[in-house]
């Protein structure tokens, strides 16, 4: 799927998010085709599962529902991501009522990404995968953040509802669990 | 794998991954990398798991767009308007209390009268005329005609029908006398029963108080 980089073309998201509020829906569609993909990305990172289709249609759907309280302080795709978040630990808490089993446990994680990807059959990806899912849910979400969405700690934080001395601690303590899973 | 002890590196790498650096920090990072074995280790590392891992799931890009709902601006609450509705209401409330201010005689009058009501015919035919153009007579009025009213029971259907009651009967008055009393009755029904004008009762000054007292 593309994934159309953050601004990489002549508007900027603020552009389109006028142009939208001025009655161009086009402008909608260009910023799903911006960031939809990244929004999934997340949201697989930090347990969705076969709902990830729902996940990030809600997320687009709450964000332009309530545009008018963006003020472009945080770039609109870590506002997306933050209520994407929000989204999935709603989704958790109505599941954990419903006493369904939610805790994505490594083993889940590590089959929900082959799922994803089914044509990941290198050995190395395969133990990468395993790494990544071995992390603690928090280290996890921190460590795909900052490497895969390249998002500053800054972000992550206001993301993630932590701090920003806290992201840089989980970022580097996930750093060194992986490192030490694929030295064994 | 060991890390490299520059943290300030370790920290730019996954920047240097992801293109987040302009250009003079990526020269820095790309020459700092080029001389460390762990930090090249590190960002070979970081590029692995990007490629692996930036795997996003099919999505139905146009069913998402297709639910945005259209742009509705917000309503918001216009100051003027607020102003508009604040100098309306004070206007209102300042041409009521001229009006109640003016009247005030008259609603005094009324009130004394209605209170008196009950009270012998001669004091309704008399008290009307006598107590109107004083003020002071207005606020004397109760003690003029101790009121066996207020032993009365409080439901009277009408003050017309008990003033006429009071005076014994319709067709015992005159002419002038009918006319007088519609005209307050016409007045009973057009006053607040509330309100009775305190300020113009002159308080009896100190000196004055002084001297009554024994």
């Amino acid at each position: 799927m593309p994934d159309v980089a953050e601004g990489s073309d002549d508007q900027t998201d603020l552009d389109l998010i006028a142009r939208w509020k001025g009655g161009d829906e086009r402008a909608a569609s260009l910023l799903v085709e911006r960031h939809a993909a990244a929004v999934a990305r997340f949201a697989v990172s930090v347990g969705a599962k076969g709902d990830v289709q729902d996940i990030v249609q809600d997320t687009f759907v709450r964000a332009f529902g309530s545009l008018d309280t963006f003020r472009g302080d945080s770039s609109l795709r870590t506002w997306l991501f933050t209520i994407a978040r929000r989204l999935l630990l709603d989704l958790r808490r109505s599941e954990r009522r419903r006493g369904e089993q939610v805790e994505v446990q490594a083993h889940d994680a590590v089959t929900e990404y082959d799922a994803l990807h089914s044509v990941v059959a290198a050995e190395t990806r395969t133990r990468l995968h395993a790494a990544v899912a071995r992390l603690s849910k928090t280290q996890r979400e921190v460590f795909m953040l900052r490497v895969n969405e390249g998002l500053s700690y800054k972000e992550i934080a206001d993301v993630a509802s932590t701090t920003e001395g806290a992201a840089r601690v989980h970022y580097h303590n996930a750093m060194r669990a992986i490192k030490e899973f694929l030295d064994e | 794998m060991n890390d490299c002890p520059n943290a300030d590196m370790r920290d730019l790498l996954p920047d240097l991954v992801n293109g987040r650096l302009d250009a003079e920090a990526r020269a820095a990072v790309e020459a700092h990398v080029a001389g460390c074995a762990d930090c090249r280790a590190e960002v070979a590392l970081l590029r692995a798991v990007r490629s692996a891992m930036h795997i996003s799931p099919a999505l139905d890009l146009s069913a998402i767009a297709s639910a945005i709902p259209a742009y509705r601006a917000p309503v918001r609450r216009s100051w003027v308007g607020w102003r508009l509705a604040a100098a309306v209401t004070l206007l209102v409330a300042g041409g009521s209390s001229v009006v109640l201010l003016n009247r005030a005689p008259s609603a005094s009058v009324s009130v004394a009268v209605t209170k008196m009501a009950p009270v012998a015919e001669p004091i309704v035919a008399a008290a009307i005329p006598a107590v109107r153009p004083s003020v002071d007579s207005v606020a004397t009025a109760p003690v003029v005609s101790p009121a066996p009213a207020y032993g009365r029971p409080a439901a009277v259907p009408a003050v017309g029908h008990e003033l006429a009651m009071a005076g014994g009967s319709l067709t015992d008055l005159s002419d002038g006398e009918l006319d007088a009393l519609l005209r307050d009755i016409e007045s009973l029904d057009a006053v607040t029963t509330t309100d009775v004008d305190v300020p113009v009762i002159s308080p009896i000054p100190p000196a004055a108080a002084g001297r009554g007292a024994p």
